[in-house]
């Protein structure tokens, strides 16, 4: 017992020194045709080297790296980034047991990365479908504001998970008691309260001598106010949207605005006040009275108005967040152009959320990267690599075993094929 | 074969006799057809598509060939037709497929906008609700019977929600604009019986503390029901020889389940795991009728075999999956699975007025992750699972579902592969007329509900 145990910690180390090894080396892909995300959007022919978790060079005047990867015929992308689901926070859905997105007591303070489980057989899919990154939103019933969204990257390794905080999330949404018109206020309100308490000079204070500690809700207001964190509204109304923009006018806030299929008839004024928008391209029935202009070309005609455009997967994005790659195939097949298609699933998303280092091939931002077999946005497609931090990761997943389970012939029942 | 017939004797019965009032009350007992289907072809043409690669659906794939249409049926299939005052439609680059068949819809019943006054799917007081009609609830200017169009759905089944063990009889659509259910019935299709296993049930009426608060609980209740429907049949076949002269009670819950052990009405349950289709199989052999198709099977490809030894076909999502335990082991290659064994019945279904819009690139998932993993599909063999085998499930795959001489020219022609993620379907027909087309606004209706809207 005590024998093994020794050799499992030798053997543990020893894991643990080589992967530190394979991190310290240098990778290349040559080759590829590259979607950069950035400009110019196509490298034809490019090489991309990464080193210690950073792209350290494009198209260097020699090779030189530790492993070479042919690209010829391959499509190298930015890792694409999931957004506005419960990617990590829950398991199955109707299991209240594996659900931590929502809480009761959801509030501006509410924070649910602190549940994020990077052992989730959620993530191994999403990775499946060129996932490196995503944006976790709360949800719950609120007076006001819901909590904080976080990136998160998508690495099954518990010791590996980057967890940044990227926003403050509010709601307006249709109510089934009561009106939405509280919700705006009593936001409208939080934040104006708490300019007021910033903008008070220190001697108007009652209690001179003694500073006051501000309260943890107060300093995510406080957040907000000086532009730390921007303000992630998830509304689909017309009406709505223009009600966001006024609250960003007012307080000189970061507005990004999800959900959004009604953002067509109020592009310009999302132009003019350069708010981004997270939409899901496949949007075109008239769910609620809020979502009248959900339409399948919504992508393109925001993109023709130069906004910052990320799509996201409607529906249960968690569980299905592989498929955002064909949601953004049915962008470009209903007008929205290839290179605007995979900056919305890349770097626009990254933009919005500013993580700068992240949604594009350039030297110095993060090895984020993914090799595909052919167009990223095809079902014919598949991914041959996919590198978080530089650290390339599995493909494979829990529902690849189950199909091998059952395809095995063997005289024995499934349950010994392992 | 039964079930023609008999709806030929109703229609007799209908038209000449006005059913059941009359003087034989022995021998005409009651009309079994009391809402029958109005639905009319929209302005039919004689037209000639020309130079398409032709999926046939029933696992033939044609280069370059045409397909001539008359009085509503596919005439001719084959290479350089000509005809006589035919319309003629360049395919070439085009892909031409049977119209695309959704065996699993809750549109109308469940519309857009989904507000309150619109949860009219699921009859949630009882386990057994067998004795409504899903038809009775569908509000046919639900927008997504356009937008589904749009995506080349021709025929749809309308199901009941799966709230119930027997959640009631659903009902075979043509996805034409009408202001009536009747005006989109599919002339000759069987009513279907929807039934419900596992978790919905037991959660709704185990919460409620009543039975089925248990999988055995769905279980004894669906033997419960069909004991006393083979009784009630018995009673009724006794009055219909003669041996008894009592009428006995209409009961319309005991009539549809009836109807299904006399072979006229089509069991579609919903039934994700393997054990418990196993069990709806030897089900349907304890009381006599045949466990019909299995939807939401998620687990079907534990039991590929057996679905195919007894002729059961399996409605499936490619990639669903995680939102309650019994749709937990997804597996995305399920479809080419269930497809494999001789005598299979795979078919992508939708439940969904979002997918149901793109059957054909839920079909191209599992196509290309099966082909990734041993599998060699084709999209001959693929585009089976949206029509034939569909229509297959439905009891109209006489009618519809393949491109064949003599079928319902209900066609789609796609301006390209429709495997591809960019595929787009550019014009539409059912039973040869023109119902949809991507570039004429004259041919792309919408809804009173969007009239008027804004955005619309």
């Amino acid at each position: 017992m005590l024998k093994q145990n020794i050799t499992a910690v030798l053997l543990s180390s020893l894991i643990l020194a080589l992967s530190n090894f394979a991190l310290a080396q240098s990778t290349a892909v040559t080759n590829a045709k590259i979607y950069t995300g950035s400009t110019p959007a196509v490298l034809e022919n490019a090489t991309v080297v990464f080193e210690n978790g950073k792209i350290t060079a494009i198209n260097p005047e020699k090779v030189v790296a530790d492993t070479v990867i042919d690209g010829t015929d391959k499509i190298v992308t930015p890792g694409f980034i999931g957004s506005i689901n419960a990617l990590g926070l829950v398991e199955v859905g109707a299991v209240a047991a594996t659900r931590d997105a929502s809480s009761d007591k959801a509030g501006i303070t509410f924070d649910p990365s602190y549940a994020f489980n990077a052992e989730s057989t959620l993530l191994p899919l999403a990775r499946t479908g060129g996932i490196t990154g995503n944006i976790i939103v709360p949800h719950g019933m609120t007076d006001d504001f819901t909590g904080i969204a976080s990136y998160v990257s998508t690495s099954s390794n518990l010791t590996a998970t980057e967890i940044n905080p990227v926003a403050v999330v509010a709601y307006i949404e249709p109510q089934s008691k009561g009106s939405r018109a509280l919700k705006i206020q009593y936001i409208e309100e939080k934040l104006t309260q708490q300019q007021e308490k910033l903008n008070a000079p220190k001697d108007a204070k009652k209690d001179q001598d003694k500073e006051e500690t501000p309260k943890s809700d107060e300093k995510i207001l406080t957040k907000l106010l000086n532009k730390e964190l921007p303000l992630l509204v998830i509304t689909h109304r017309p009406a709505d949207i223009l009600q966001a923009l006024t609250l960003k006018d007012k307080f000189s806030l970061d507005l990004i605005i999800a959900g959004a299929n009604g953002a067509p008839a109020v592009a310009k004024q999302l132009a003019d006040a350069d708010v981004p928008v997270i939409i899901s391209p496949m949007d075109n029935l008239p769910k609620s009275f809020d979502e009248l202009h959900a339409k399948l070309g919504n992508a393109a005609t925001l993109s023709s108005h130069e906004l910052t455009v990320g799509l996201t997967v409607a529906g249960d994005s968690s569980h299905n967040l592989h498929q955002l790659r064909f949601s953004a195939g049915n962008a470009v097949a209903n007008g929205l152009s290839y290179e605007a298609a995979i900056a919305a699933v890349t770097s626009n998303v990254a933009k919005a959320f500013a993580l700068t280092a992240k949604g594009v091939i350039e030297t110095g931002k993060d090895a984020d990267l993914v090799v595909w077999s052919g167009d990223p946005l095809e079902f014919s497609s598949n991914i041959e690599h996919l590198w978080i931090g530089g650290k390339e990761q599995s493909l494979e997943t829990r529902q690849d075993k189950l199909r091998d389970r059952y395809l095995t012939e063997s005289e024995l029942p499934p349950a010994y094929t392992q | 074969m039964r079930l023609s017939s008999v709806i030929v004797g109703l229609s007799v019965c209908v038209t000449l006799l006005g059913c059941g009032s009359g003087s034989n009350p022995s021998e005409l007992t009651f009309n079994k057809n009391p809402y029958p289907s109005t639905y009319r072809p929209l302005p039919q043409e004689t037209f000639l598509i020309q130079n398409a690669t032709v999926l046939t659906g029933t696992g033939e794939r044609l280069e370059t060939s045409d397909v001539l249409v008359v009085d509503g049926k596919i005439s001719k299939v084959g290479k350089n037709l000509s005809a006589d005052n035919a319309e003629t439609i360049d395919g070439t680059g085009k892909w031409l497929t049977p119209g695309i068949i959704d065996v699993h819809s809750h549109l109308g019943a469940y519309p857009a906008p989904s507000v309150e006054s619109h949860q009219d799917g699921n009859e949630i007081t009882n386990p057994n609700t067998a004795e409504v009609w899903v038809e009775h609830s569908v509000w046919p200017q639900d927008p997504g019977f356009h937008t589904a169009r749009a995506g080349g759905i021709t025929t749809l089944q309308i199901l009941p929600g799966s709230a119930n063990l027997f959640g009631g009889r659903g009902v075979v659509l043509k996805n034409v604009p009408t202001t009536t259910v009747q005006a989109m019935k599919f002339p000759g299709a069987p009513y279907t019986l929807k039934m419900a296993c596992g978790e919905n049930p037991k959660r709704v009426y185990g919460n409620r503390n009543q039975t089925p608060g248990s999988r055995m609980g769905n279980m004894a209740g669906f033997r419960a029901a069909w004991a006393r429907a083979v009784e009630y049949r018995a009673n009724w076949e006794d009055f219909e020889s003669g041996k008894i002269s009592e009428r006995p009670q209409r009961d319309l819950e005991l009539e549809t389940l009836r109807g299904v052990l006399d072979g006229e009405i089509m069991i579609h349950n919903h039934c994700y795991k393997a054990e418990e289709m196993a069990m709806m199989i030897d089900l349907g052999k304890e009381f006599g009728y045949h466990a019909g198709t299995f939807h939401h099977a998620v687990e079907a490809y534990k039991v590929a075999d057996l679905l195919a030894e007894n002729g059961n076909c399996a409605a499936m999502w490619p990639d669903w999956w995680g939102f309650k335990m019994e749709a937990y082991d997804m597996v995305l290659e399920n479809i080419a699975i269930v497809d494999k064994p001789e005598n299979s019945c795979s078919i992508v279904h939708s439940d969904s007025e979002d997918t149901i819009q793109r059957l054909n690139q839920e079909a191209a998932k599992v196509m290309f992750r099966a082909n990734d993993n041993g599998f060699a599909l084709k999209e001959e063999d693929v585009i089976q699972w949206i029509t034939s085998n569909a229509a297959k499930s439905l009891g109209i795959d006489d009618k519809t579902g393949s491109i064949q001489t003599g079928k319902n020219a209900d066609l789609v022609l796609w301006n390209q592969n429709p495997f591809s993620v960019y595929a787009l379907a550019d014009q539409v027909f059912i039973d040869g007329a023109l119902v949809f087309d991507r570039f004429d606004r004259r041919y792309q209706p919408t809804s009173d509900f969007t009239l008027g809207q804004p955005g619309h």
